[in-house]
């Protein structure tokens, strides 16, 4: 079940090159390191001006929503999913 | 040489793209829907709900007699149209001969570059290993082989799910014998009747017939059905650097039973003319035929008449005042309506049409002008008519239908 969150987060990224979007490896909310283990889907959103990369990543056994504001270079962590 | 043309058809398009990006939806028999109730329909069912006899098109209530546990998810058109822009971009990089013919099927002609790339059953595999790499495991592709476009489509419906089928010519005859008219592209309910009717229910009676015939049967798409029969498909392919001009633009809205009542139907219409004038000044055209109809009951007859303007129109405003002339003509009044829906077709582009010197018309030009430039920036639902509030309970985007052909931007 997805619960939303909604909260600002820190995150650690990689540009490849020849990627066609920054991948994530790992970010920090409420003190905690959280370390990527699997991306799921990477998709692009917009909300107005704004457009937003939304990121599925899994972090063992659960899966993240998060969302880049790409004009705004901010990370928030939108929801989670607890695995079964 | 001989033509060479590739089907891609991504598998329970929608339904994968969410077990892709939900983990926990995976194995599991999942619905996608507008909204997650029982009046809605199933838009795409999962491999697993499939199963069950879970189809697109079901209304909900009845895919949960059919499964139990089938899981609903509210649609994300933005999510499935980002996955589509980059299949499309990993496609485009074998062939420019590409034809995105809906937001999950494509065609390409690979007949230059699949020799190249060790056959076309190679280059498939190949197409289908970048998915699984740059998509994802969940999002998988079965992609039809064969010399025409039918043929194609036809020979991946057969491999499907995560396949690759390839017709050679050999083939064939076997493949006119054991397919009804029916399973064919193209080939809807009523002409399939009627060649039943006339005793024709496989490919190879259709090839038979005489082409007099089914010429003076269906007329020029009679001569289509004889070279299908056949085993031959010249159907051309349309590139997407090629797309031919729209012939008309148009929306319909098959309306819940809250809103069927004629007077909020009309609001729901005021509405669709508002879409269909915007995207036709994205387009760049404006239209002087408007039809405009109505479907009274779920399998009721569509009642629809047009006018024509004295002169093209691009204007919500007009093209609704114009619908409202239509429907004056239209004899049946009912008091509900199941489906509504406006049509604009006899385009011209803009450009080539004269500027009006009224200054009322110059008005709504620049208010037009300035409420495209808000919609472009902020999005579509950032600025509307006041009268659509009224509707609000209406789905705006029903499971990814809301899509145009000219949404997907692929150029």
């Amino acid at each position: 079940m997805l619960t939303t969150v909604n909260e600002p987060i820190d995150a650690v990224v990689i540009y490849r090159r020849g990627a066609p979007h920054p991948l994530l490896h790992a970010f920090r909310w409420k003190n905690r390191r959280y370390d990527i283990t699997a991306t799921h889907l990477i998709h692009r959103e917009r909300e107005g001006e704004a457009v937003y990369l939304v990121y599925s990543v899994g972090c063992q056994q659960d899966t993240y929503i998060l969302r880049l504001d790409i004009g705004r270079g901010r990370w928030t962590l939108d929801a989670l999913e607890m695995g079964d | 040489m001989r033509r060479m043309i590739m089907h891609v058809d991504m598998d329970s398009y929608f339904a994968s793209v969410e077990q892709q990006c939900h983990p926990t939806l995976r194995g599991k028999p999942i619905g996608v829907t507008g909204r997650p109730t029982e009046r809605s329909i199933v838009v795409a069912a999962s491999r697993e709900a499939k199963q069950y006899s879970v189809w697109t098109g079901m209304p909900v209530w009845e895919a949960l007699k059919a499964c139990p546990d089938l899981v609903l998810v509210s649609g994300n058109p933005e999510r499935y149209l980002s996955v589509t822009k980059r299949f499309i971009e990993i496609l485009k990089a074998y062939t420019a001969l590409l034809e995105v013919y809906s937001v999950d099927e494509v065609f390409m002609d690979v007949t230059q570059e699949a020799p190249k790339r060790g056959g076309p059953v190679r280059m498939a595999e190949e197409i289908r290993h970048r998915f699984h790499d740059e998509l994802g495991e969940y999002i998988t592709a079965t992609v039809g082989i064969a010399e025409g476009k039918t043929f194609a489509k036809l020979i991946g419906a057969r491999n499907k799910p995560d396949g690759i089928g390839r017709l050679d010519q050999e083939e064939m005859p076997e493949l006119l014998e054991s397919t009804r008219v029916g399973d064919v592209w193209g080939i809807g309910r009523r002409i399939e009747a009627r060649l039943n009717r006339v005793g024709i229910r496989t490919l190879r009676e259709l090839g038979s017939a005489s082409e007099q015939f089914l010429k003076r049967e269906f007329g020029v798409y009679g001569l289509h059905l004889h070279e299908i029969g056949q085993g031959r498909d010249s159907t051309p392919l349309v590139p997407y650097t090629d797309v031919p001009p729209p012939k008309s633009v148009g929306h319909s809205k098959s309306l819940p039973p809250e809103l069927r009542e004629f007077s909020l139907a009309l609001i729901v219409l005021r509405d669709l003319c508002d879409k269909a004038a915007r995207r036709m000044r994205r387009l760049g055209y404006m239209g002087r035929t408007v039809h405009c109809g109505f479907r009274v009951g779920s399998i009721g007859p569509h009642h629809g008449k047009q006018t024509t303007l004295a002169l093209p129109a691009d204007d919500g405003e007009m093209i609704y005042k114009a619908c409202l002339t239509v429907l004056d003509k239209i004899p049946v009044k009912p008091e509900k309506v199941s489906n509504i829906g406006v049509s604009i077709g006899n385009l011209v582009p803009t450009e080539k049409t004269l500027c009006s010197l009224l200054e009322t018309d110059q008005r709504r030009e620049r208010l037009n002008a300035a409420v495209d430039r808000i919609r472009d920036r902020y999005g579509d639902r950032s600025i509307r008519l006041g009268t659509s509030l009224l509707v609000r309970p209406i789905p705006q985007h029903v499971g990814g239908f809301f899509m145009a052909s000219d949404d997907l931007e692929v150029g």
